[in-house]
């Protein structure tokens, strides 16, 4: 069901003549482009802690984004209200974005069709609250059975479900409905003194079902406990420069990271990126194929539709080394004289749209996981990472590991903690000697912030091994 | 297209349809509105203009112990009273849990107490794209090195706020915040380095000037060229003020009620006992006149109070919300929200802290999110640069700092009188001893 074509539009009785007076009264002549970008987002969140479930919250967000552009130059009013009045008034001030210049006309463009990667329905709607609730308490009760070290768990479900409707000058007309749900569970366990915890989680664009029906939840909470259990074990790491292999799956956001947003067009097209004029030259190791691919069915970072109506894209950044490519928005790519790649992504109508990753990842290579390991004579093994962050101008960017171990005489030792890892991202992908033949994409948990707005993305990447890297940690 | 929402025209509304609502239950209900603008310039030319105008309105219903919550940007009587039905089929579903409802707290605050946060002002984006064209061509005339730029940008906001219970507290206030950026692009030998600088501030007359603005994110961005890797060590560390408040950031956090009553803070059963040196003082002042973290009530409707923090180093208070509070069977302490923390020294405060040191680090940035609240446990990547002799030699790039929260504090050696104003968090350089450097070379 999409919320804005069944209800909005007849009960603010926003008819096509209507739709087509605000949209030309954001279009001057002084004005290249313009967008309506509809939206209404119901999200909604249930968390169980010290056994209760004490609260669910829900909230509902909805308005329209008025976009002019001139050039390089935007301008954004939106309206949280869905009247026509309000809708004009709020068209006019994104136009003043140009000094003057009249009315120019628009002609509305038919509905385009698209090939649809996610059902439209709402998870929200489609499980009873009863059913969530009470698989929460069935997820605890079996952590809490599990685990006598256990000392604070808690889990939760959310979802959201945003209809969105976007109008613009280039005639896309476009409906789009966004389903995404996310499960997760924390847990702490003590061990004398001293505590640790375990994380982990997983989602996509698809129903409450495919988690509560299945084993999903259950798996997820095994993990959280691995991963504590190993972290009561782990020693302090070491400072200094070495040899890492980084395990396949969410470690991807090394990529994420270390070049994605150094390929990102408006950095690019402002060259204020490390990667600036680096197409067609060599900026990793053959092994290196990465592409950002916003078509994958039902994954958390795949869109059928970008937020400007344009159809979402397999797009190969870097083929055996060689940089291929940006990720483009309309305007910017524009601006580059190219197409948009379909990576013209916002937060929500309050916020301008601009070129950001759907799902980013290193598709696989030749190498066993083990033998990767066992090629390295002392290093470290990365498996799971709590997050990370890119500097594009410099390159620098650093990212913090949850779970890592230390290796010597190619096996794997004792886990190690604070590990941080620091590089350069022009630097660290030439230096990538081993990839493996594992690929694995995230289990759908990964959130991008860039420019105060916030994203769902995926990464995902097979075992790979980086010769040498900067890694944080107390001892010496 | 502004639903532009006074508190008193939201209070008649509310107070109308409660009258209607099921008694058995409590009911809150918080309301914010923010309306601005805001305007970037890149190269001398506008590059966007963005209005916003938001509005939230949460609902808390409290059933018999069990809670429920929804929220909406539509304020038509129409959608408040769906918004609470929402909110009741939650906390039909929920669990009891016998430490949750409404703050005890009945209160009347309207917004003519003067708070020192609301100093409207009559701008025309004309004048503002002239504030933020003069910021960064300040930049650009600083140095021949400034090459690029992404821009500077300018942006005010109206922000009101509303809370109302069942239990007759009510409360209201309004604020503004304006602030003034720029962030430009400094190349030497082939290498790129970006820095900023802003000023922001509630009252729209006290902005350092475009041209301060301009000249220190100039003077910033320069100083980053020629980084240089260093070597593995350990040393003391000045973190810049900004760096310091993130520090002081996961003080506050490891001792908020959340934390404390989930366990999962390395804080925990630390009440009463020395955890910062003897010459430490932290306490939140709630009400200082232009604060940037200055509220009247936190988010239960609790008023805020002054309290002290750290005391001869040691820890006096955790930070409680009424559900934390009840919890631990402990004092509400308002903190249903952090106001203002100030962070001061009973030791002198030197001018310059660097001066002071003979050999080490100072940490302008640091990245990632490797703070951990619940082992104390610090590994982040950094930018700094190298001291000598109470000198800056030059800028480092590539480092890590690592250390544990708990044993960073125990080394603080000094603070500086740097104090940034900027943040809710008010503290100057703090001087940390014997912290884990890891380097590239």
């Amino acid at each position: 069901m999409n919320y804005i074509q069944d209800f909005i539009l007849t009960n603010y009785n926003l008819t096509d003549a209507k739709l087509d007076k605000i949209l030309s009264t954001a279009y001057s002549s002084k004005i290249d482009f313009a967008d309506l970008y509809f939206e209404y987002t119901n999200i909604e969140s249930w968390t169980i802690e010290d056994s209760i479930v004490k609260s669910g919250t829900s909230s509902i967000d909805g308005g329209v984004g008025i976009r002019s552009v001139i050039g390089d130059k935007s301008g954004l009013a939106y309206s949280n209200t869905f009247n026509y009045s309000d809708l004009i008034e709020a068209a006019n001030m994104a136009r003043s974005i140009s000094k003057s210049g009249k009315n120019k006309k628009v002609k509305l463009g038919k509905p385009i069709t698209f090939k649809k990667l996610y059902e439209p329905s709402s998870p929200i709607e489609l499980t009873t609250d009863k059913d969530k609730v009470n698989f929460l308490k069935d997820i605890d009760q079996y952590i809490r059975q599990k685990e006598p070290m256990i000392e604070q768990v808690i889990v939760s479900l959310a979802a959201s479900h945003s209809s969105v409707f976007i109008l613009n000058t280039d005639g896309i007309n476009a409906f789009d409905e966004r389903p995404l749900v996310r499960f997760n569970v924390m847990v702490v366990l003590k061990k004398g003194t001293r505590r640790e915890r375990g994380s982990a989680g997983g989602g996509g664009r698809f129903a409450y079902k495919e988690i509560i029906d299945t084993n999903f939840g259950y798996k997820f909470a095994d993990e959280a406990l691995r991963q504590a259990t190993v972290n009561l074990e782990a020693l302090d790491s070491k400072a200094g420069t070495m040899m890492v292999v980084l395990g396949s799956g969410w470690p991807g956001i090394l990529l994420h990271e270390a070049i994605g947003h150094g390929l990102e067009g408006d950095f690019n097209r402002k060259k204020t990126s490390a990667f600036s004029g680096l197409i067609g030259k060599k900026v990793a190791s053959n092994q290196c194929t990465i592409v950002d691919d916003g078509t994958i069915s039902r994954r958390r970072g795949s869109l059928s539709i970008d937020d400007e109506g344009c159809e979402t894209q397999n797009t190969m950044l870097i083929e055996k080394g060689i940089l291929r490519g940006y990720m483009q928005d309309k305007l910017n790519a524009k601006l580059m004289k190219t197409k948009s790649t379909g990576n013209g992504r916002r937060e929500s109508y309050a916020y301008l749209p601009m070129p950001r990753m759907t799902n980013t990842f290193m598709l696989p290579g030749q190498y066993q996981n083990d033998e990767i390991i066992e090629s390295v004579k002392e290093g470290i093994y990365a498996v799971s990472f709590s997050g990370g962050q890119v500097d594009i101008t410099n390159g620098q960017f650093v990212f913090t590991a949850s779970e890592a171990y230390r290796i010597k005489n190619g096996k794997i030792s004792s886990p190690i903690k604070g590990v941080t890892l620091i590089g350069n991202g022009p630097e660290v992908l030439k230096k990538v000697s081993m990839v493996g033949n594992d690929l694995k994409l995230d289990d759908g948990v990964g959130t991008c912030g860039k420019d105060g707005q916030n994203v769902p993305v995926g990464v995902g990447q097979p075992t790979l091994k980086v010769d040498e890297i900067t890694v944080g940690g107390t001892k010496i | 297209m502004s639903q532009l929402v006074s508190a008193q025209n939201i209070k008649d509304t509310l107070l109308k349809i409660i009258t209607s609502l099921n008694k058995k239950y409590d009911y809150q209900f918080n309301v914010t509105t923010s309306n601005g603008v805001s305007v970037n310039c890149r190269f001398k030319e506008v590059e966007n203009i963005e209005y916003h105008n938001d509005t939230e309105m949460t609902v808390t219903v409290f059933n018999d112990y069990k809670k429920g919550n929804a929220s909406t940007n539509d304020l038509s009587v129409e959608s408040i009273e769906k918004t609470i039905t929402k909110a009741e089929n939650i906390s039909k579903n929920t669990q009891p849990d016998e430490y949750q409802g409404l703050p005890e707290a009945n209160f009347t605050l309207s917004e003519s107490k003067n708070l020192g946060i609301f100093y409207p002002q009559d701008l025309n984006t004309n004048d503002m794209i002239n504030l933020v064209k003069t910021c960064e061509e300040e930049a650009f005339n600083f140095d021949k090195r400034i090459i690029n730029s992404e821009g500077a940008g300018f942006s005010l906001a109206h922000n009101e706020h509303m809370i109302l219970n069942t239990k007759e507290a009510f409360g209201s206030y309004k604020s503004t915040d304006y602030s003034l950026s720029c962030v430009t692009l400094a190349e030497e030998k082939k290498s790129m380095e970006r820095d900023y600088w802003y000023s922001s501030t509630r009252d729209y007359q006290k902005l350092e000037t475009a041209k301060q603005i301009g000249i220190k994110a100039a003077e910033r961005t320069i100083a980053r060229l020629g980084a240089k890797t260093i070597s593995t060590r350990s040393c003391p560390v000045i973190f810049s003020p900004e760096m310091s408040s993130s520090i002081i950031g996961s003080f506050l956090a490891a001792i908020s009620g959340p934390a404390i009553y989930k366990k999962s803070s390395f804080l925990l059963e630390k009440l009463n006992q020395k955890i910062f040196p003897d010459f430490i003082k932290i306490k939140e002042e709630p009400h200082i006149t232009d604060g940037s973290g200055t509220k009247p009530y936190d988010c239960d409707g609790v008023l805020t109070i002054e309290k002290s923090i750290i005391k001869n180093g040691t820890l006096n208070t955790y930070l409680l919300d009424t559900y934390s509070s009840r919890k631990l069977d402990m004092k509400c302490t308002g903190n249903g929200v952090i106001t203002n923390i100030v962070i001061e020294s009973d030791l002198p405060y030197p001018s310059d802290l660097i001066e002071t040191l003979e050999d080490g680090i100072l940490i302008t940035e640091m990245m990632g999110s490797g703070a951990n609240i619940l082992t104390g446990d610090y590994s982040r990547g950094a930018f700094g640069y190298l001291i000598k002799n109470g000198k800056i030699i030059h800028p480092v790039t590539e480092i890590t700092v690592a250390s544990n929260l708990l044993k960073m504090f125990e080394n603080i050696k000094s603070i500086g009188n740097d104090f940034d104003l900027r943040n809710n968090i008010r503290t100057g350089s703090i001087l940390i001893d014997d912290i884990t450097i890891g380097g590239a070379t």
